[in-house]
């Protein structure tokens, strides 16, 4: 037994020890690690019905990730150009709702942060409870909203302002106010963390010596809180490229997420090594982008989930 | 100050446009869930209804779906909490060049996609299953237990940051002085870390169960034979909505408030009685004649849970004795009458139409710029019916493709969309209420 496992037990009792270590593996390893190498392994397969997986046919191929680019081999195109474009405008509407929601979360939590106050607590109560209510119960209330005899269809053809009813959830708008809807919460708590231990005085002081709000704010508040900053727009990006509800809910007929696709490569197509391939990498993409972004603002993975 | 006041204005107008676009919604789809029509809307208001309540209970389908997220929720919890906890734990002591690494791996699933954690949870439990050589509907296989293990695994990170919070002012000593005065290892954890864990291990549970209840993402991969309410409800919305699911959200909404208000007026209340002990004097609290602060004063939160429950007495006080029947009849009277004045119109309408197109197609034949008109017609008219029918949602994208669509499409595209807004049994039955 090395001599570290030796120190462990000898610290935790072999009882709670074995125990402890027995549950953390199975999390690390068996819940984590496994599962995701297992799906990279199996987007390299070809699809093949049950009795014939282990058989002679079961190599390795790219077929799955050629399949994302080229499309269907003989096909018409050059490039898949459906599934691509598809790709390209989730992670591109991604990012502006992730920039969207960061403006307008900032000055929130930033005044929920530096007030004192009885009626913040009641701020922080109304934040939360939405929060807790099922996602597709909110894609669902947005859906009341926006549709075609929705209240705000309803408003704004009874105020005169358009002639006929604007079909928003054709056009996305449902869809990029709903994403931005879903995860206001965990962009303003870690900015809202961050800020709430910045000393009053470093903000005085920058008053004191002439700055202005606007100022202040890029010299002082914005660097403080970049690790807050960096970890809510990480969290909202990564979950808005990765959402499924509210783009099926709220998404047009004609426009689809990228997750929607692995879903019907899952579930319509059965089609599970394409789907999976297809998880890989939007997985891949997702993570390269978000370290090179903090590579950029020079940020710790370790900020993250503070 | 002029200006200082003129920035004050702007924040309170900000927070309002804010909490107006987080809570807006909720609101509105709690009033849908009272108004009479089919499809569910608070304006045109028609009549005050409690049926969709009663069509809510019942639902097989979302009863059983309750019971299921029940299910997994409680297994979840369990789970999580019990993994979190060791995770947590195992920070503290990892070998410290390891620890960096070992957090990542722990605090990777909060950032892996849903559907990422679900279909590899899939596929790895399903090829296991395999290599074991169990049939399709082994324990391995089970919807049940797959969901519960999807959804731990990022669930336990929730909750490793929760107890790893309160991990940090724990001292070790504890611990220590424990084992020397001659306790095991397992009672040391059990009567010492264990109570001190405990309100952190509260939430954490708590948390797992919020957490599990409404994940979709990872769950619709995984449910199998245990559709979860979440999954029931995101069916229910894909395919055709109904003010049930703003009743049943109603009820969420004011559950929600009523913990939330609860829990916040323990707390305040927690505070009032602790400040009121420090003022008071020794003899006050040896003679256990302290006053304590009334329950309500200066304690919003326990005002506003008495009102809310008030309220909830009061509304099914009167839903029970309340019958919409009459107002329901006037309305359907009313739509009728509308209805037919309508099909007026609209046969006037089509015979102008037959005609003009009638001399249309005289002047120019099957001609391009006759092509093009019409498709954005027929595509206007038909998307008012498509975006609520359950082909459209699903439907792949390229029937949208200009290339196929500009020259097959319009002629038949157009025809069914003036077919279907001309045939009055739409308009009397579904169409109307679907728009």
């Amino acid at each position: 037994m090395p001599s570290f496992l030796k120190e462990f037990f000898k610290r935790n009792g072999v009882g709670m020890g074995s125990l402890m270590l027995g549950l953390v593996l199975f999390w690390t390893i068996g819940l984590i690690i496994l599962p995701q190498l297992s799906m990279l392994d199996f987007s390299f397969r070809p699809n093949l019905p049950p009795p014939e997986i282990g058989g002679p046919k079961d190599v390795y191929t790219l077929e799955n990730y050629k399949y994302l680019i080229f499309g269907p081999e003989g096909g018409s195109q050059d490039y898949n150009a459906v599934d691509l474009r598809v790709f390209f405008r989730t992670l591109v509407a991604a990012v502006c709702v992730t920039v969207f929601n960061l403006i307008f979360c900032y000055p929130i939590a930033y005044y929920l942060a530096q007030t004192k106050g009885n009626h913040i607590r009641i701020f922080a109560l109304m934040l939360i409870i939405p929060y807790w209510i099922n996602e597709i119960l909110r894609a669902f209330a947005l859906r009341i909203i926006f549709g075609e005899t929705g209240v705000l269809n309803n408003l704004f053809v009874g105020l005169g302002i358009f002639d006929t009813p604007f079909d928003f959830i054709r056009n996305d708008i449902a869809l990029y106010a709903g994403l931005g809807y879903a995860y206001i919460l965990l962009m303003i708590f870690p900015i809202y963390n961050v800020i709430e231990s910045l000393d009053r005085n470093q903000i005085e002081a920058a008053r004191d010596m002439g700055a202005s709000w606007p100022m202040i704010h890029r010299r002082v508040v914005i660097p403080y809180a970049k690790p807050g900053i960096s970890s809510g727009c990480t969290m909202v990006f990564m979950l808005s490229a990765g959402a499924l509800a509210a783009p099926q809910i709220l998404g047009g007929p004609s426009s689809l997420w990228f997750t929607q696709l692995i879903y019907q490569q899952f579930n319509d197509n059965s089609d599970w090594p394409q789907g999976a391939a297809y998880a890989v990498v939007l997985l891949v993409t997702c993570i390269l982008l978000v370290l090179a972004i903090m590579r950029l603002f020079k940020v710790n993975m370790g900020d993250i989930g503070k | 100050m002029k200006s200082f006041s003129f920035l004050r204005l702007s924040v309170w107008f900000y927070l309002a446009i804010f909490f107006a676009y987080l809570l807006g919604p909720l609101v509105i789809m709690s009033v849908t869930a009272f108004n009479s029509p089919e499809f569910p809307r608070a304006s045109p208001w028609e009549c005050l209804t409690f049926e969709w309540f009663s069509a809510l209970f019942q639902d097989e389908r979302i009863l059983n779906g309750i019971w299921n997220s029940i299910l997994v929720g409680a297994g979840t919890v369990v789970l999580s909490v019990a993994m979190g906890l060791a995770g947590a734990l195992m920070l503290t002591q990892i070998w410290p060049k390891l620890r960096a690494t070992y957090y990542t791996i722990i605090i990777a699933p909060i950032l892996i996609p849903g559907v990422v954690l679900g279909i590899s949870t899939l596929v790895f439990w399903d090829r296991i299953n395999r290599m074991l050589g169990l049939g399709v509907d082994s324990f391995l296989s089970n919807g049940l237990f797959l969901t519960i293990i999807g959804q731990s695994t990022f669930i336990a990170s929730y909750c490793m940051l929760v107890l790893v919070a309160r991990l940090q002012r724990y001292d070790i000593a504890l611990t220590e002085a424990a084992l020397d005065l001659g306790a095991t290892h397992t009672q040391a954890f059990r009567k010492v870390l264990l109570p001190f864990m405990k309100p952190a291990i509260a939430s954490a549970a708590v948390l797992a169960f919020l957490a599990s209840f409404e994940n979709y993402n990872t769950t619709t991969f995984t449910f199998g034979e245990y559709p979860t309410l979440t999954i029931e409800l995101a069916q229910k919305v894909r395919y055709g909505i109904t003010p049930a699911i703003s009743a049943l959200a109603f009820i969420i909404v004011v559950l929600t408030v009523f913990a939330a208000l609860a829990n916040e007026a323990n707390i305040r209340r927690k505070e009032l009685v602790a400040a009121a002990r420090k003022d008071a004097t020794v003899e006050e609290l040896e003679s256990g004649r302290m006053r304590l602060p009334n329950f309500f004063s200066s304690n919003w939160a326990a005002v506003g849970l008495v009102v809310l429950a008030c309220l909830t007495v009061a509304t099914v006080g009167t839903a029970t004795v309340y019958s919409p029947q009459q107002c329901i009849a006037d309305i359907r009277e009313q739509k009728r009458l509308e209805t037919e004045q309508r099909i007026q119109e609209l046969r006037q309408r089509r015979a102008e139409e037959a005609a003009r197109r009638a001399a249309e197609e005289a002047e120019s034949g099957a001609d391009s710029t006759g092509g093009q008109s019409k498709p954005a017609a027929g595509g206007n008219s038909s998307g008012f019916g498509g975006a609520f029918a359950p082909s459209a949602l699903g439907g792949d994208s390229s029937t949208d493709d200009p290339d196929t669509g500009a020259d097959a499409a319009p002629e038949q595209d157009s025809g069914s969309g003036f077919g279907g807004a001309f045939d009055p049994n739409a308009l009397s039955g579904g169409g109307d209420d679907g728009n």
